[in-house]
């Protein structure tokens, strides 16, 4: 019976997925995306900042406290970043970030960082597509279940 | 004549649009010339760049918007300079803009009108690898983002039939069928030539099989077959076939001999497209034939290591003269000399031809017209080497990148700036 | 005073009205809870971005009084530039405008409409509370001193200040030797290509001297630096001597050119002071001096052997010019004598001028030997060399001349740790970027030319001077100013720590650190809004304007509402 219940709120689960885009490479390629017409999961909401070193840990933790069921960073590919190591600083940390994440209890599955440049539009739609059938996957936030939201 | 501050620039790869935006920088007013409907030149050919595999449209697509949204600089994309009179300081130039039948101003880029247009042909910018309609941009991505019309196979244009469909589809009016080409004339002070240059016509060489074998490739035929906007979005199948490589064979030096210099890129970029095939498709075995190695910069050999041995296998044949390549089944078969002296053979089943750097087929014309004088290969002379290579023998003319011969972008990119800071004290000098 | 928001959402023709309900946005908006406090003006336009539709938004923020401006149409790549534009003929500061994607990344991903509709309703209410939050920001311009520090007197010192010379600038040129000329004004001669030989280089160091706007100090040496772009103070200073010059420039060029690579880091080399081994510069100081090249035993050799490469693959890249410059070395000796046995052997020819191949060809006309070798041994005058056909074969020479690869000149990493400039790997300078901007080095206004960039004969050398040249030309124009990046970081003085965690990660070195006040302090004029800094900041300090915590927090959170 409960089980059930939580399949129908599977199907119906919409999960809401932040994407921390770079300005300079993975922006571009999410243009791209969409001048090339390609069909993208509406479950990302993209926010654009201008490095992909500036999402920092507070900023990820507070999204998924918020409620997110799922975070993006991507910026450009190692060595390209336009103010010269910023994505090896996000690396870093990412790596840091999915600790702290199985340590409150979150997936860290939920949060993933890619490397897409500006040429790269059907990666970005491949991306976004596949992170979002794997939030999908793991279903609500277990944050949003807990506040009852 | 009054003297005039302007600067003309021929050429928009990145030697043009560097040497374009560090003027307008500095408050000059550039009319920047490009031949073909996009700028960027050769560099956004390539996904990526050596020696760090950045990223060619991240590169160089900020410096396209750039100069593109800089108000000092005026583009005109298809377009020819047709004739310069009057001398160094005050040029008087004019520039034919060949109709384009799609307004600069009014197209917004949606790519509505592709679609409706009924006739088709070979996208020559893609190396004939892929198919684009009559009215097209050259690859998705380019900029400025606007299409032109192939008046040459337009149906309307041509008038085959009275087709409209691309005017229909667009709803801002931006399609006009009947424009016409346009004559500007303008004064500018100085002239900066930053025409690039070409690739040596491999059919010239018919044992390596370029045009009749398929599997065959020229170095930019490869370079957008890897592109992941190119036309196979960066699938690297073959020619004849959806299949994969499995066996390539990349040739260095093709055509030094008959060229009768090191064109100082190739090495660096067959190295590139080894690793490329490598990292699309782990399990293909790569040979990289070659006699000389030129890795001139001091990242590049650097590179050079990573890839040896790791992605390929480096063959040494003394020379690239008696390789040939002949059809072996639906397969190739590559025989050159090795380094003991005795024959040796490959099987392939792509050969990527690593060709010389040439002047563009069009040079002539243009030096004709600006009157300066080719070097003996062809690329347009310097004053005096040692001076520093940027002045031509023509005062008041500049040059900048592979339009004075075969460079890579690092090279391309300093004479530009070094023609920058020459027009400015010529400027100076001429001005007062 | 009630923020007063418009929100104008393009038709972009089709592109977005087709595949988005904007009435539907047009109606939602206004009703919503959160917009209780706030005046919301929504309206829809066929193209924003054409001229009346321009028109048409400059209008709007005047006859509305707005207070924030916020657009659901295409990629800020596309038209950011367009509507700031708009926004600066008006009242309306820049910073509290925003536009919205709802084209790339709604009309044109999302095929269903009502999908796309209510994707295009989140990003604009994100974008929305994102504006409220926004600050004002201004321009900055600061004055600028065109005058230019230029450290080395080799032919690329010289010729980044000539060319600067010539454009009226003040130069300061700082020679640690006592005289100017570097390396090349040693040599014994040029390559054909650069006709004219070493005679043109001493005629540049005669103009340099002729020159009022070159001022030049032989025998001394850079010991302090501060400031940016546009503003530095150096110290200059002779070793023994206690007074220092204290001058302000606006731009600094690198020129110290190279050192040579000792041989003994070749392996398989043995050979002692008396035998007749030299290297290549050993012979040009003998040709230059004494027109031609003798044994130390005296009398001429008969057979000489030329080794390239030599600690090439020890120091990991291509000296580049060495081959050229040997097959000249060559050539002298062919000069001194057509019967001299005369044998280079190499690995693998780099000539990477158009020029250079011929010039070798000739040489291979009047005798002189090229070998191509795997592996390579010498004692004293002897080379033991494995061929490429995998055959050993021993030589015995009357001379042997080494080209010791080219490696950074001495001083190099002070230099490099006084400027703020860092070394690459291959212990040269790193430039900002290798291939789109090679001269400029993440210190803005520090550039790097010549040998000291990275391993290059005369004419690259001058050309990357006269690079710098133009760049610092346009940047800096006599009576200009610059405008800084607006979007920069800043530190709030009340929470720093003083950790200097952040000093670590910027790599423009944006940031120092204040002994007075014991906090660390971002130079608006240096920092480029990266927001790397941020992360790094333990204590909360840091705050990256147009891209703070709170514009970011409330942007998501209505991303995921
Ligand atoms: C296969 C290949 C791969 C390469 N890969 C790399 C790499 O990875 N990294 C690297 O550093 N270098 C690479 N290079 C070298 C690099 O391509 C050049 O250094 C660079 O393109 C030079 O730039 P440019 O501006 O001088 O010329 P181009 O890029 O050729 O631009 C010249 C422009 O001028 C226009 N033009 C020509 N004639 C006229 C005319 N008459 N009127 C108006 N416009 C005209 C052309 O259409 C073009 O847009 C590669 C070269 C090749 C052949
Ligand atoms: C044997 C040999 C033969 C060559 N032949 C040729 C040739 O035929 N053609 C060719 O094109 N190239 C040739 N080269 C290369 C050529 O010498 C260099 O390209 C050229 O000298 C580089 O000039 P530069 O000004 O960058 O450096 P340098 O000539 O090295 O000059 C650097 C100057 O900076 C000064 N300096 C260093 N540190 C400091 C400091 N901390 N403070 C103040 N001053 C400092 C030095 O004293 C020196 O005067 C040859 C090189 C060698 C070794
Ligand atoms: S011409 Fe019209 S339909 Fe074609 S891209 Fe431009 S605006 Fe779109
Ligand atoms: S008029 Fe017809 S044939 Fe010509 S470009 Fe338009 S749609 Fe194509
Ligand atoms: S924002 Fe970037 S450039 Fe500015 S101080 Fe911080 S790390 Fe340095
Ligand atoms: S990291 Fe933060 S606390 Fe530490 S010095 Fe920098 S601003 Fe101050
Ligand atoms: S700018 Fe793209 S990751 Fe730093």
């Amino acid at each position: 019976m409960q089980e059930k219940m939580e399949n129908q709120e599977l199907d119906q689960f919409k999960p809401k997925i932040v994407g921390f885009l770079c300005n300079w490479c993975t922006y571009a390629a999410a243009d791209l995306a969409g001048s090339s017409k390609m069909e993208i999961d509406p479950a990302l909401t993209v926010i654009r900042v201008m490095c992909s070193s500036r999402v920092d840990h507070n900023l990820v933790l507070t999204t998924f406290f918020s409620g997110a069921d799922g975070v993006l960073i991507a910026g450009c590919h190692p060595g390209d970043c336009h103010y010269g190591a910023g994505n090896y600083y996000a690396r870093r940390r990412y790596a840091l970030l999915k600790k702290v994440m199985e340590s409150l209890g979150l997936e860290s599955e939920r949060l993933k960082l890619s490397w897409i440049s500006a040429a790269e539009g059907n990666r970005y739609a491949e991306v976004v597509n596949s992170f979002s059938e794997k939030i999908r996957q793991l279903g609500p936030n277990p944050i949003n279940k807990m506040s009852g939201l | 004549m009054s003297h005039s501050e302007n600067v003309l620039i021929i050429g928009a790869g990145l030697a043009g649009m560097t040497a374009g935006l560090e003027l307008a920088h500095a408050g000059k007013k550039v009319h920047l010339v490009e031949r073909l409907p996009l700028i960027g030149g050769k560099v956004i050919k390539d996904e990526e760049s050596f020696p760090n595999l950045e990223c060619s449209t991240c590169m160089v697509a900020p410096v396209q918007q750039d100069v593109l949204q800089n108000p000092n600089i005026v583009t005109m994309t298809y377009s020819s300079v047709e004739k310069i009179e009057g001398e160094a300081g005050a040029f008087h130039v004019t520039i034919k803009k060949n109709a384009r039948y799609v307004s600069m101003t009014d197209c917004i880029g949606c790519g509505m009108c592709y679609e409706p247009c009924p006739v088709s042909q070979k996208n020559e910018w893609e190396e004939n690898l892929g198919d684009v309609k009559a009215i097209y941009v050259p690859c998705a991505g380019a900029l400025p983002n606007v299409p032109v019309i192939d008046a040459q196979i337009c149906l309307k244009l041509t008038g085959k039939e009275e087709c409209s469909a691309c005017a229909d589809s667009c709803m801002f009016g931006a399609i006009k069928l009947d424009d016409t080409d346009e004559m500007v004339e303008i004064d500018v002070g100085a002239i900066v030539i930053a025409t690039g240059a070409g690739n040596y016509d491999a059919s010239k060489l018919p044992q390596l099989g370029y045009g009749k074998l398929p599997g065959v490739y020229t170095p930019f035929e490869f370079e957008r077959l890897f592109a992941s906007n190119g036309p196979t979005l960066g699938e690297l199948t073959l020619r004849d076939s959806e299949k994969n490589p499995e066996k390539v064979v990349i040739l260095h030096c093709v055509g030094r001999e008959e060229v009768g210099y090191c064109s100082s890129v190739c090495c660096m970029y067959s190295m590139k497209f080894a690793h490329f095939i490598k990292k699309k498709l782990p399990d293909a075995k790569i040979f990289n034939i070659y006699s000389d190695v030129c890795v001139v910069d001091k990242n590049y050999q650097k590179f050079f290591k990573k890839v040896e041995g790791a992605d390929t296998k480096m063959l040494f044949s003394p020379t690239i003269d008696g390789v040939k390549v002949s059809g072996n089944g639906s397969g190739m078969k590559v025989s050159y000399r090795g380094g003991d002296g005795a024959d040796e053979s490959l099987d392939a089943d792509m050969v990527i031809l690593a060709t010389a750097v040439v002047p563009d087929p069009e040079v002539g014309t243009l030096a004709e017209m600006v009157g300066l004088e080719l070097d003996r290969h062809g690329f347009f002379a310097v004053k005096d080497d040692v001076a520093g290579s940027v002045e031509t023998t023509r005062e008041g003319l500049f040059v900048a990148g592979t339009a004075e011969g075969p460079k890579d972008v690092q090279t391309a990119v300093i004479q530009a700036e070094a023609v920058v800071g020459r027009v400015m004290s010529y400027l100076g000098k001429v001005t007062g | 005073m009630k923020a007063k928001v418009g929100v104008y959402v393009c038709e972009c023709g089709p592109n977005i009205s087709e595949k988005v309900d904007i009435d539907k946005i047009l109606e939602t908006l206004p009703g919503l809870e959160e917009y209780r406090e706030i005046e919301l003006v929504v309206k829809r336009f066929g193209l924003l971005c054409s001229g009346d539709g321009k028109t048409f938004l400059e209008d709007e923020i005047n006859n509305n009084g707005l207070t924030h401006l916020v657009l659901g149409a295409c990629s800020p790549r596309d038209h950011d530039k367009t509507f700031i534009g708009v926004c600066k003929k008006t009242s309306l500061n820049p910073f509290l405008y925003k536009i919205i994607n709802i084209r790339e990344h709604c009309a044109w991903i999302i095929s269903d409409k009502d999908k796309a509709t209510e994707k295009a309703i989140t990003y604009i209410r994100a974008g929305i509370n994102r504006v409220l939050f926004q600050s004002a920001l201004l321009e900055k311009k600061l004055d600028i001193n065109p005058d230019v520090l230029i450290i080395g007197g080799g032919i690329a010192g010289m010729e980044a200040a000539l060319s600067l010379a010539a454009r009226d600038r003040t130069v300061y040129l700082v020679e640690k030797d006592d005289h100017l000329g570097g390396k090349a004004v040693l040599l014994g001669g040029l390559l054909p290509r650069q006709g004219g030989g070493p005679a043109k280089i001493r005629e540049k160091i005669e103009s340099v001297l002729g020159n009022d706007m070159i001022k030049v100090y032989l025998e001394s040496e850079l010991e302090g630096v501060i400031g940016f772009l546009g503003n530095f103070e150096v110290i200059v200073g002779s070793p023994g001597d206690e007074e220092k010059k204290d001058l302000k420039v606006g731009a600094i060029i690198v020129a110290t050119g190279s050192g040579l690579a000792d041989p003994a880091i070749l392996e398989g080399l043995d050979y002692s002071k008396t035998d007749e081994v030299i290297t290549s510069m050993d012979a040009e100081r003998m040709f230059s001096k004494e027109g031609k090249i003798s044994l130390k035993s005296g009398g001429d050799p008969k057979s000489v052997a030329l080794i390239h490469c030599v600690g090439r693959e020890e120091k990991g890249y291509c000296s580049r010019i060495c081959c050229n410059y040997m097959i000249k070395i060559a050539g002298y000796l062919k000069d001194q004598s057509a019967d001299m046995k005369v044998t280079e052997f190499h690995r693998g020819l780099c000539l990477p001028d158009k020029a250079d191949q011929g010039f070798q060809k000739e040489a291979e006309g009047r005798g002189v030997e090229f070998k191509r070798v795997r592996e390579l041994t010498i004692t004293g005058t002897n080379v033991r060399y494995e061929g490429m056909d995998g055959k050993s074969e021993g030589l015995k020479f009357d001379m042997v001349i080494l080209a010791p690869a080219l490696e950074p000149s001495e001083g190099t990493e002070g230099m490099a740790d006084l400027l703020g400039v860092p070394l690459s790997e291959s212990g040269y300078y790193q430039e900002i970027h290798q291939t789109t901007n090679p001269v400029a080095t993440s210190i803005e206004g520090v550039f790097v030319v010549g040998a000291a960039h990275s391993p290059k004969g005369i004419t690259d050398s001058m050309l990357f001077a006269q690079a710098s040249a133009g760049k610092i030309l346009s940047q800096l124009i006599p009576g200009g100013k610059i405008t800084p990046e607006i979007k920069v970081s800043e530190i709030l003085e009340a929470y720093c720590t003083g950790c200097g965690n952040c000093l670590d990660v910027c790599v423009y070195g944006a940031i120092y650190y204040d002994e007075g006040r014991g906090i660390s302090v971002v130079n608006e004029a240096v920092c480029r809004g990266c927001g790397n800094c941020f992360g790094s900041c333990p204590s909360g300090a840091l705050r990256t304007k147009h891209f703070t915590n709170t514009q970011l927090y409330e942007e998501m959170r209505e991303a995921i509402r």
